[in-house]
């Protein structure tokens, strides 16, 4: 049985269907990408998996409970969590609190929080930045700690939300590498990311959705080669790498 | 030479706990605060004025308070503006128990706080039911108190609009009437110090950085498992309570209560909101250092300019409260704490020889 099981979930937005009818499933320790050009409906995708918002249709499962419609903080109290396409960080707090905030989701004692804000922080190499305010991050180092945050909340699935739009590309290879290292951890990644060279690199399964609807699903190899996501979404990448 | 060793090694753990202090900011703070309430502990043996001991009674009980709004609006960032209203729960129970019952205002201010704390209760599963933010639900707040003057100006019960006297008798201890100052003061400080110590007992535990999260984004602490209804709830709630024995306290001080006293905005400017916010809204030590600036102020002011035209104390004081949310946006503790992290870098990189912040 698959860890994450999405069944047929559907958001309606007044007459606009951000997402209709949408499946897919995720297994243990598994990374998978969900693709498709902007306004397709992912980050909606997203929000309902995660409890922001409450599908209008469909099912959510999670280790085989029905999670569809349970708040955000239920939800990762049972091993789901999320990072944000918008980075939020909280920016007035230290590095080490912001990721203490997580870790507090598995204790209520502040040394062992602290001891696993601590490690984590050591894992995504933050030590530097640990004692500065978010606000005072870079770029990248925010994207990290978005990661950091939800690594510490001990989770079974993080759903990353286009964790490198916007970096430099050594920097995305750093973040490459870290998401190796998460799934290796044993933990599940569904990825939404518009860079192709990640998710081609690093995804075993894509969905790809546009105007809501799964167009495909398949390994990167088949997606690659589909017509409809050619036509959808990949294009543009080809012409990319022509230039 | 055995006589130095033992010296040293009994000096020590002091010198070593005291370092561990002045490292840490949320202890320096601290630290400063129980210097400040030692320093107003020993204004009797100067001051021996009725009316300044008066002030530094009010100015107690101001820090007491805008420690209670600190938690809702400094760390857990919920625009609760009128606070008073828990004051006013706290005051009117407190004052409703000791004339009608004869309950003694020692046991009164702690139902008080039991009251305001239910009131909390009330508030906040409205605002949570209906979903009011940020600038709603400090319009809710506003309008309530405005419905709630009405209402108490109404009810006969509470002395409507004649008010309340605290029906004084000769001094006794368990009616907490005293014949001078000096034991209000005692009562006061000591209030201060509790209320420091559940605020740092907050601030530094899993609830205060639920609080702090909640306040920096809503949405990021609710991925991150934080259940934010509850945790706000548990803000207002903690801050009703406590406002709710601080307005117990202060009414047996002022001794009357009358509905446009205490459902006032501009009372609640001065006794909720200006201290923490001078002080510097979200720290640890903003509302007492804030409440010590705060209260002298508004009284020299009172005193400087009566008998001129009237209000025109108001028109500096709101001046001096308007420049300073200009010029010190995180009150004089952010100041405070500028200048502490200076000296810091300077004396862990000279004594220690390593500097704690990194590459900037």
């Amino acid at each position: 049985m698959a860890l994450l099981e999405v069944t047929g979930i559907t958001k309606r937005f007044g007459g606009l269907c951000a997402v209709n009818d949408l499946s897919l499933s995720l297994d243990k320790g598994q990374i998978l990408g969900l693709i498709g050009p902007n306004g397709a409906g992912k980050t909606t995708a997203f929000n309902m998996i995660s409890g922001f918002y409450k599908p209008d249709e469909g099912d959510i499962t999670f280790e085989g409970k029905i999670i569809t419609g349970l708040r955000p903080d239920i939800v990762c109290k049972l091993g789901l969590t999320r990072t944000f396409q918008v980075v939020k960080p909280f920016p007035q707090l230290s590095v080490r609190d912001n990721v203490m905030v997580g870790a507090y989701n598995r204790t209520n004692n502040r040394r062992e929080s602290r001891q696993k804000a601590e490690e984590i922080i050591e894992f995504l190499g933050m030590q530097d930045v640990a004692d500065m305010t978010a606000s005072s991050l870079s770029v990248a180092y925010r994207k990290r700690l978005e990661v950091a945050k939800a690594l510490a909340t001990d989770p079974k699935i993080i759903l990353l939300d286009e964790s490198m739009a916007g970096l430099r590309p050594i920097e995305t290879d750093h973040m490459i590498d870290l998401v190796r290292q998460i799934s290796k951890r044993g933990i599940a990644l569904l990825l939404v990311e518009h860079v192709m060279r990640v998710i081609m690199s690093l995804a075993e399964r894509i969905v790809v959705i546009h105007h809501g609807e799964k167009i495909a699903e398949g390994e990167p190899q088949e997606i690659c080669q589909d017509k409809a996501v050619i036509d959808a979404y990949l294009g543009e990448v080809e012409i990319d790498v022509k230039g | 030479m055995t006589a130095e060793i033992s010296k040293k090694t009994s000096s020590g753990p002091v010198r070593n706990w005291f370092r561990g202090v002045l490292l840490d900011w949320d202890r320096t703070q601290m630290l400063i605060c129980f210097l400040l309430v030692g320093l107003l502990a020993l204004a009797p043996l100067f001051i021996h004025s009725t009316y300044y001991l008066g002030i530094l009674i009010l100015t107690a009980i101001y820090a007491f308070i805008g420690i209670s709004w600190n938690i809702v609006a400094g760390f857990t960032g919920q625009l609760l503006i009128a606070q008073i209203i828990f004051l006013a729960a706290g005051a009117y129970t407190t004052i409703v128990l000791y004339n009608n019952f004869l309950v003694s205002p020692w046991v009164g201010i702690l139902i008080a706080g039991l009251v305001a704390g239910l009131f909390g209760v009330v508030v906040a599963f409205i605002t949570l039911r209906y979903g009011l933010k940020v600038d709603y639900f400090a319009l809710f707040t506003i309008a309530l108190m405005v419905a709630l003057r009405t209402l108490f100006l109404k009810w006969k019960y509470v002395g409507g609009a004649v008010g309340m006297w605290f029906s004084l008798t000769d001094p006794a201890f368990d009616k907490m009437i005293f014949a001078n100052k000096e034991p209000y003061l005692y009562i006061a400080l000591g209030l201060v110090v509790i209320g420091l110590l559940v605020q740092y007992r907050i601030y530094r535990s899993k609830m205060g950085k639920y609080f702090l999260a909640i306040r920096e984004d809503e949405d990021a602490a609710a991925a991150l498992g934080v259940n934010t209804s509850l945790y706000k709830m548990l803000a207002v709630v903690i801050g009703a309570a406590m406002a709710g024995v601080g307005g117990g306290f202060y009414v047996m001080y002022v001794t009357f209560i009358e509905p446009p006293q205490v459902f006032n905005l501009g009372l609640n400017v001065e006794i909720v909101m200006a201290g923490p916010i001078i002080g510097g809204l979200g720290s640890i030590a903003g509302p007492l250092v804030g409440a010590l600036l705060n209260k002298p102020f508004a009284e020299i002011m009172r005193g400087a300019l009566t008998g001129g035209r009237s209000g025109s104390s108001l028109i500096v004081y709101g001046s001096f409260l308007v420049l300073t949310v200009m010029f010190m946006p995180r009150g004089v503790t952010g100041v405070l704490h500028v200048i502490y992290r200076w000296i810091i870098r300077r004396f862990t990189s000279e004594e220690l020889g390593e500097d704690q912040n990194g590459p900037a």
